[in-house]
């Protein structure tokens, strides 16, 4: 079978017509028939899975169950703690560490019933990557191997674009969610700052760090932020509020909505390929037919977010990891230390200007978007790059179009607007203020099902489905 | 290239704390040429002298509710 979304999956559980068992094996299947090509997973927790999903099918068979989410199989980026299992953050600084405790995100996702499968792939402490001098090697882009899948939560965009689970969850300080749905073709969310606690995630930057949901469709994140989102005391940022529905709007007519192009950003800040235009347009075109009202939205360059966010960013980081940047340089892969040390370099004073420039673009982006709901840019600038082709720097070279929803705080979901001439996947963002998630779930979730998404899954999963066909898989351990 | 020099430097680097080899100073040398212009740049002309930062000092935060 493919793989289905959370959704299809839970109403087949409903009904009765799928077992929360039989959906762990078909996972873990397809899990040791691609892992070996695509190193999505560092880590398969078959035997818990198969707990999990036991526990879920007696729920079942005892009209027991908690909700949508009971025995769907998702995993972790290998930066969320989980209790009794190693988290390694992909890099050798930490192999061989146990957390006692989940993150709270772990815990209110394995609350909800769901199966977990493992932990994945990230980039080193969810900055440095892709990078081939670490104990494991990187993800691959399950649409051409030979192509990076972007970062940070690398492993959960691979993992989920190719069907081995059907949601997982990523952490996003720069565009670590984004990124990785817009070049494997997928949808992942970053909520405002403070929805969802970071309590148990270990940080890259404090004040940049947002923990959200990646998932095959817009309606799935949904599903999973519901239980991800949460007041927890134990997070300062964390926000206390009534928790909305995030899935009650969806499908409901978006008349009216109005919604701000940000073109300069595509148009004069950086070039984007000719399908990541084409993507823009039709989404633009298809909310425009449903009754949405489109302006165009004049906000400041990229390279101003940029400056602000990468001062920020590696001045946090450099704090966090400053011991072990002394002691253990050696120990990190090139790209990160490389970066990081970027931070050991800026001042006090970078610092403290950057800070006092993210209170002005805060001030200037909620002026300029005053008279729109929503916003729209491109994802990425292009398809995926080769893997043995991404530039140390170019982090620093082109700005993305995902720093400035990291900086503000604003929710933004990245979402697939088809392939790109080299048949890799492209992205479109789209964006809105703070706490308005069911508006912005609500408006992604009309593209997406205007576009005619979801669509069909990477073709190295067909190879896949002929090996998990010819022979039954057994679980595949750590 | 970066305004400030290469022996300039690698005193920064020096004074962070930080044990590299001369090819790990020119590697990160490299890098420090695209961060100068951004840093430059979060230096608004004309800002306000009282124009505040976005984190926010709120000594309510460290005392229990119920004492508030």
């Amino acid at each position: 079978m493919d793989t289905p979304t959370i959704a299809e999956a839970a109403s087949l559980i409903a009904a009765r017509k799928l077992s929360p068992v039989e959906l762990a094996r078909h996972c873990l299947g397809r899990i040791e028939a691609l892992n070996g090509t695509l190193h999505a997973f560092i880590a398969v927790t078959a035997e818990r899975a198969m707990a999990d999903a036991s526990a879920a099918e007696a729920r079942l068979m005892a009209g027991t169950m908690r909700g949508p989410l009971d025995g769907i199989p998702i995993a972790h980026k290998d930066i969320y703690a989980t209790r009794g299992i190693p988290t390694t953050a992909h890099s050798k600084l930490l192999e061989g560490w146990v957390p006692t405790e989940d993150a709270t995100t772990v815990r209110t996702l394995a609350e909800a019933g769901t199966t977990m499968l493992g932990k994945l792939a990230t980039h080193e402490f969810a900055f440095g990557g892709p990078s081939f001098d670490l104990p494991w090697p990187p993800a691959r882009n399950p649409w051409n191997t030979d192509h990076f899948t972007s970062g940070s939560s690398s492993g959960t965009g691979a993992a989920v674009a190719s069907g081995m689970i059907l949601g997982g969850t990523g952490s996003d300080t720069g565009g670590s969610i984004r990124g990785p749905a817009a070049l494997c073709g997928i949808a992942g969310l970053k909520p405002t700052y403070g929805l969802c606690p970071r309590t148990g995630i270990l940080p890259l930057a404090f004040s940049l760090d947002h923990a959200g949901p990646m998932a095959w469709t817009v309606e799935d994140c949904a599903l999973l932020l519901q239980h991800m989102a949460g007041h927890d005391p134990a997070d300062p940022a964390s926000a206390d509020r009534p928790i909305p529905s995030f899935t009650a709007k969806l499908g409901h007519s978006i008349a009216g909505v109005r919604i701000g192009v940000v073109r300069q950003w595509h148009e004069t800040d950086v070039q984007v390929s000719p399908a990541v235009q084409r993507g823009i347009d039709q989404a633009v075109a298809l909310l425009r037919d449903q009754g949405a009202t489109i302006v165009d939205v004049a906000l400041p360059s990229l390279f101003e977010y940029q400056a602000a966010t990468f001062a920020i960013l590696t001045t946090e980081a450099y704090a966090l990891h400053e011991p072990w940047m002394r002691t253990r340089f050696q120990d990190y892969g090139e790209l990160l230390r490389d970066r990081m040390a970027m931070g050991a370099l800026t001042t006090g004073t970078d610092y403290l200007q950057a800070l006092r420039r993210r209170h002005e673009l805060c001030m200037l982006t909620a002026e300029a978007a005053r008279g729109v709901d929503i916003l729209i840019t491109a994802g990425a600038p292009a398809e995926a790059p080769r893997i043995d082709a991404v530039p140390k720097w170019g982090n620093l070279q082109t700005p993305s179009f995902t720093n400035p929803f990291n900086l503000t705080g604003w929710p933004a979901i990245g979402v697939c607007s088809g392939l790109g001439e080299g048949g890799l996947p492209v992205g479109i963002q789209i964006a809105a203020k703070p706490f308005q998630e069911p508006l912005l779930l609500q408006v992604a979730h009309a593209f997406e099902h205007a576009a005619g998404l979801p669509r069909a899954r990477p073709s190295v999963v067909a190879a896949a489905e002929n090996i998990i066909t010819t022979r039954a898989p057994e679980p595949a351990t750590a | 290239m970066p305004h400030t020099t290469r022996e300039d430097f690698e005193v920064l680097v020096r004074r962070a704390g930080l044990t590299l080899t001369p090819a790990q100073i020119d590697e990160i040398y490299v890098g420090w040429g695209f961060v100068e212009p951004m840093l430059d740049r979060i230096r608004t002309e004309g800002r306000e002298r009282g124009a505040e930062p976005a984190h926010v000092f709120r000594p309510e935060f460290y005392i229990p509710a119920a004492e508030a």
